[in-house]
């Protein structure tokens, strides 16, 4: 017995060893023109609408889709690329953990010759070519925090501004954080020095932060948050103090964010929000696809293109014209009045 | 009623080709006590494990007065009316005594699944009060002695309606006082109708509780009769298959001038006070007391295993300080706790691992990777296991937990034998082994002595101290209260110094039964 | 009556069948066993499965997973449990590169502790000297043995539970490697460093001899030298360790440093293979280190293990993480399949003692 167990292990280890990088092509098997579609845990609503753009979108160009998750593991992520890479997949489309995680597996892809469609969160850099679609977040932040300063000035004193700030690993939330930035340096008569809530992304973790930000600055006026989905928070926090309150009622606070939910779309029709910085998702999910079928079609391996999506700021202003360019308001329309909190 | 109330006809049992039991037949009267005797290994457990339902025998068959009786498992067993009182008692001693009589089966409050308290406390005081035992019902297990816990564990064997009640090595763990009632309630129970086996290392015991004797030896049964007819003699001969002339074996050597072991003044608040004590090259000093009187505590003191404030103590001379088990090794000594089965075995392991626990450094080189020398360690352990006579199988794949008492307590000793110690301390260790192994450690010790090593032997069993020492010393409540010579033995004044501090002498002043 | 003789012959051949299997479930080497058969059977319905790049992917899966189990194995068989090996992998991830990276964006750590002490845009005082690499690398396995030192004394010395020690660790020194970098991921590591995740000789990753030395240094100490054999007897019983004269405190305090030695080790080969220091490597992968250990065979409750059953445990892993990567399955079996099996492999433990225990000698 035990001169066997020692061939079976040497066999196995042998196998794995010297299994090299340059061995047999990969094989698809079927014919079928496959993506693997890796992302992470899909949270928020903004992810979900955009999981379900992509899916519906190869769903209805007849592609096979291989759907990964990697629990916001960044080497998980890397081993499910690698996993796809060898089962034989056409292209490949990721939302990664962070720009750098995705630098290494655009890497592999490139090493592949397999086309990669790198989605909302970009590489750090533009090291390894990608095609990525990303939301211009420094300028649709300003222009939202442009239009909710304009209502500050009205009320003809100095006002003390707040922002939600996200995880300073995702570049979108850095991006955001600046616009917001930009404006209120901009005009420093009109604004006090900016109250900075930390949220790493968590709602938990936003709800204590922004509950402690306020008791020691009680008198903020203006809240800007860096993604919609804090939204319920920033409610649970400001309704306790009076602060929930209509556009024109005593004790209203500036509200404004970015992304365009459900939410946002729902409590700017109630007149509770001023302003949204839209991603638009829907457009960006077509610009991203149509590139990443493209390369695939023409047999590009390594495509490289950097698509902008300039989105939009959606005010109380500008609602009736453009209210059903933001997804959110399409989503709230699709629910029709039953819609739920 | 003398019709039979159990009969084993033909019971053959075998694991893996070893027979554990060969063709046993015998049955038990209705309200005898027959007394099961035979040494570890003989068979009695496998027997007792196929009336409880654990086992099932490869062939023969079990009768329950005129039905055939073969449990598939335990319970068929307890339903049968059968119960077990073992050694190791299965009481919860986190709750009360009423809770562990009817811990399955709590009388309820009509239908609900509340438990009816006061009908539980009125069965339970009932139960206790047939038993002479004066204790409340809501008293926790915990703090019951090992006499009562005992007691209880027979209220409950009582409350489940049995009929046919075994004891396991019952008073291993008891006083003297708590034999004598343990005996008084086995007569009570006899008379109320109950039969019973009872399974016990101590033949004087078995010789006056039983009425009839069955004695195994290999699986089989080569004795029985009425109790009446037997003689110690003729038990321990038919269990071991040979005249054993005398017990203990003959002393020769004598104790050197040589000191290797002297203690002064050593003390610590509450346990030990002011021990003074010297032992000799070649001797045996046996250390005798009652439980309690500080005899084992001031062995680990020894040993590094318990801290002391005042004392010294000096081993070849040299003053120890600081001591833990491991310098206490490396200066020579050796320590065969009580527990061997949580202090003294790796029940887990091997019995190669096992005796070469303690030497491992010797059997190592030198220098940094301490590479192990597997062949001389496994050519040294089997070396001490043949001069030992440890049975068992294959000593490298053989693990400890299935050794037999006496085997396993071997062990333990071939394990300190390995590194040739000067200074042996043993603590009970003919505890829990039958006659036959107990002879072969007797001779162990001689040897020992006669090759120099200078040994503190401490028992509870005076006729064996007296068999093997030179010397005696007594303990009482954490004091040396006397010594005695070899010629100077005699059971009662060891006894007097032994009790003093006690306010009284137990019924017959044996303290030395157990 | 024939139906008599033909009821016989199939009792008897259910019996021997029975005993068969009973023989291979008994058996050392079952999981191994069990990964093959796996691996015949995936094949069957996905070729790829052994197709070169899979092998390599395999391969390149398994030995940094391998690593930690190796630590950990020392750690169990102590009794112990070390949680805290993920987080070791973090801080010492973000030492390294903190010591190796030749670029750092001030608009990212500016706002770190170390910033203006030890870093800089250009890096540490070390970047793109010759000792960057080395000496990065031998601060991320001082700083994983010391680690493992305070868990081990915390545990030995002043017998705090394992779980509690680990686990408390886990969290301190996960923080710690966020608060230092600010949650930030360190790139722009040197060649000389990543190429040990990405390259090897001829066709044998790097990854594999490093693995390699580990695995044999590991069984030696196990199976030859007196700690090996003081490990188990600890494990086993420390009481009976302890009057036996075994030091179980030094040899608890080195199980342990030894389990954040191989906990910086994968950490190594983990960064290499990511190009990145990274606070929050590995935090996911406790699960799958003890899985894959349980699977193998070392059990839980101590005393038992081998270098050869962690090589089967993560072998039989491994391939249970590419099957679930190969399938088109939803992503949320992949977790639920994962638990079953290491529910399984407890239950199979558990069964396999007490068969062995029924050979019991009177």
């Amino acid at each position: 017995m035990n001169a066997a167990k020692w061939v079976c292990i040497l066999f196995v280890t042998t196998a794995l060893v010297l299994a090299g990088p340059s061995c047999s092509r990969r094989d698809d098997g079927d014919g079928q023109v496959t993506v693997c579609f890796a992302f992470q845990d899909l949270e928020t609503e903004f992810w979900v609408a955009a999981h379900k753009a992509i899916i519906e979108t190869l769903k209805s160009k007849g592609i096979q889709i291989i759907e990964r998750n990697a629990n916001e593991d960044a080497n998980r992520q890397l081993e499910q690329i690698r996993a796809a890479i060898a089962r034989g997949v056409d292209g490949i489309i990721i939302i990664p953990q962070d720009g750098e995680s995705a630098v290494t597996i655009v890497g592999e892809a490139n090493k592949a010759g397999v086309p990669i469609g790198v989605f909302n969160r970009p590489p750090a850099n533009r090291s390894k070519p990608a095609l990525v679609v990303v939301a211009d977040n420094l300028k649709i932040s300003e222009q939202a925090v442009t239009y909710m300063a304009e209502q500050a000035r009205k009320l003809g004193r100095k006002v003390t501004p707040l922002i939600l700030v996200g995880d300073l690993g995702d570049s979108n939330a850095v991006a955001r954080r600046q616009g917001f930035m930009n404006v209120i340096q901009k005009n420093p008569d009109l604004f006090n020095e900016a109250v900075e809530v930390p949220t790493k992304w968590d709602a938990v973790t936003a709800q204590a932060n922004l509950e402690a930000a306020l008791q020691r600055n009680p008198n903020v006026d203006l809240v800007f948050t860096s993604s919609d989905f804090l939204y319920p928070q920033v409610r649970a926090v400001l309704e306790p103090l009076g602060k929930w309150k209509k556009i024109g009622e005593p004790g209203h606070v500036i509200l404004g964010g970015v992304d365009g939910d459900l939410r946002a779309a729902r409590w700017m029709k109630e007149g509770y929000v001023d302003a949204t910085g839209v991603q638009d998702l829907f457009v960006e999910a077509d610009e991203l696809l149509k590139a990443l079928l493209e390369a695939m079609n023409s047999g590009q391996k390594t495509p490289e293109r950097w698509m902008e999506d300039p989105g939009f700021a959606l005010t109380q202003a500008n609602m009736a014209e453009r209210a059903m360019d933001m997804w959110g308001f399409k989503l709230l329309a699709e629910q029709g009045p039953a819609g739920a909190q | 009623m003398l019709e039979n109330i159990l009969q084993f006809d033909g019971i053959s049992k075998s694991f893996f080709g070893v027979r554990a039991l060969e063709d046993v037949s015998f049955s038990l009267p209705g309200s005898h006590l027959l007394g099961l005797i035979g040494e570890n290994g003989a068979g009695k457990t496998t027997l007792m494990n196929i009336l409880g339902g654990v086992l099932a025998p490869d062939s023969g068959r079990m009768r329950l007065r005129t039905a055939d009786y073969a449990p598939r498992r335990p319970a068929d067993a307890t339903g049968a009316g059968i119960a077990f009182i073992h050694q190791e008692w299965n009481l919860f001693t986190n709750l009360s005594i009423a809770d562990n009589l009817f811990i399955n089966r709590f009388p309820r409050l009509g239908r609900s699944p509340f438990i009816n308290r006061t009908v539980t406390r009125k069965q339970t005081a009932k139960l206790l009060e047939s038993l002479n035992l004066t204790l409340s019902p809501e008293t926790l297990v915990d703090r019951l002695t090992p006499g009562e816990r005992q007691l209880v564990e027979i209220a409950k064997a009582l409350s489940t309606g049995a009929e046919i009640i075994i004891f396991d090595e019952p008073t291993t763990s008891l006083t003297a006082a708590e034999t004598q009632r343990l005996f008084d309630i086995i007569g009570g129970l006899r008379e109320q109708g109950k039969s019973m086996i009872y399974i016990s290392h101590n033949l004087g015991n078995v010789l006056e509780l039983a009425d009839d004797i069955v004695v195994l030896r290999d699986g089989r049964v080569v004795d029985t009769g009425p109790g009446r007819d037997f003689t110690i003699d003729r038990m321990i001969s038919r269990m071991v298959g040979r005249a054993i002339d005398q017990i203990f074996p003959t002393r020769e050597s004598r104790p050197s001038q040589e000191i290797v072991l002297e203690v002064k003044g050593l003390s610590q608040t509450g346990i030990v006070k002011d021990i003074n004590l010297v032992l000799h090259k070649a001797e045996v000093l046996g250390l005798f007391g009652l439980m309690g009187s500080g005899r084992t505590e001031l062995a680990r003191m020894l040993f590094g295993l318990e801290p002391f404030e005042r004392g010294e103590i000096l081993a070849n001379g040299v003053l120890c300080s600081r001591i833990c088990a491991g310098d206490c090794i490396r200066r020579g000594m050796a320590f065969v706790t009580e527990n061997r089965r949580e202090e003294g075995l790796l029940m887990e392991a091997t019995v190669v691992d096992n005796v070469g626990l303690a030497a491992l450094p010797a059997f190592a080189s030198t220098r940094f990777p301490r590479l192990l020398r597997h062949r001389q360690l496994s050519e040294a352990v089997t070396r001490i296991a043949e001069s030992m006579r440890i049975k068992s199988g294959p000593v490298a794949r053989t693990l400890a937990k299935n050794l037999s008492g006496g085997n396993q307590q071997k062990v333990v000793i071939g394990k300190w034998l390995m590194s040739r110690p000067a200074i042996f301390i043993m603590d009970e260790p003919t505890r829990g082994i039958d006659v036959g192994a107990k002879h072969e450690v007797y001779s162990i010790i001689n040897d020992l002595a006669a090759q120099g090593a200078g040994i503190l032997l401490i028992s509870s069993e005076l006729e064996e101290l007296m068999g093997l020492c030179d010397r005696i010393l007594v303990m009482s409540k954490g004091e040396i209260t006397g010594g005695f010579n070899r010629a100077e033995f005699a059971q009662e004044p060891i006894l007097h110094a032994a009790f003093k501090g006690h306010q009284r002498l137990s019924q017959n002043g044996r303290a030395g039964q157990r | 009556m024939a139906g008599a003789q033909v009821h016989r012959v199939l009792v008897f051949g259910w019996g021997k069948a029975l005993a068969v299997a009973r023989r291979i479930l008994l058996s050392e080497n079952f999981v191994l066993y069990l990964s093959l058969v796996f691996f015949g059977g995936l094949y069957l319905f996905m070729p790829y499965i052994a197709g070169g790049r899979n092998l390599a992917n395999i391969s390149s899966n398994m030995w940094p997973l391998l690593a930690l189990v190796l630590g950990q194995m020392f750690v169990l068989i102590l009794g112990g449990i070390d949680l805290s090996q993920t987080s070791i992998m973090a801080l010492t991830s973000v030492i390294g590169g903190m010591l190796m990276t030749t670029r750092l964006d001030p608009a990212l750590f500016a706002k770190s502790p170390l910033w203006g002490l030890l870093l800089s845009a250009d890096g540490s005082p070390l970047s793109g000297t010759v000792l960057a690499v080395p000496l990065g690398i031998a601060a991320m396995l001082l700083v994983g043995t010391s680690v493992g030192l305070v868990n081990g004394l915390a545990v030995a010395r002043f017998r705090m539970p394992a779980f509690m020690v680990t686990l408390v660790s886990m969290m301190f020194f996960s923080g710690l490697a966020i608060y230092l970098t600010k949650s930030e991921n360190i790139m722009y590591l040197p060649d000389g460093y990543t190429r040990i995740g990405s390259g090897g000789i001829g066709l044998v990753p790097w990854s594999f001899f490093v693995v390699l030395v580990l695995g044999i240094t590991s069984h030696l100490v196990l199976k030859h030298t007196v700690l090996g054999r003081w490990f188990f007897a600890v494990g086993k019983s420390v009481r009976t360790a302890v009057v036996s004269g075994v030091p179980t405190e030094r040899v608890i305090v080195i199980g342990y440093a030894l389990s954040g030695f191989c906990a910086a080790v994968a950490s190594i080969l983990y960064s290499a293979r990511l190009a990145g220091g990274r606070p929050t490597l590995g935090q996911n992968l406790l699960l799958d280190v003890i899985g894959a250990a349980v699977i193998g065979g070392i059990s839980l409750f101590g005393g038992k293990g081998k270098v050869l059953w962690a090589l089967f445990g993560v072998l039989f892993f491994v391939l249970l993480s590419n099957a679930l990567s190969m399938l088109a399955l939803p992503f949320y079996t992949e977790p639920v399949v994962k638990g079953s099996v290491i529910l399984l492999a407890a239950l199979l433990d558990v069964t396999r003692t007490r068969l062995l225990a029924r050979e019991v000698i009177v």
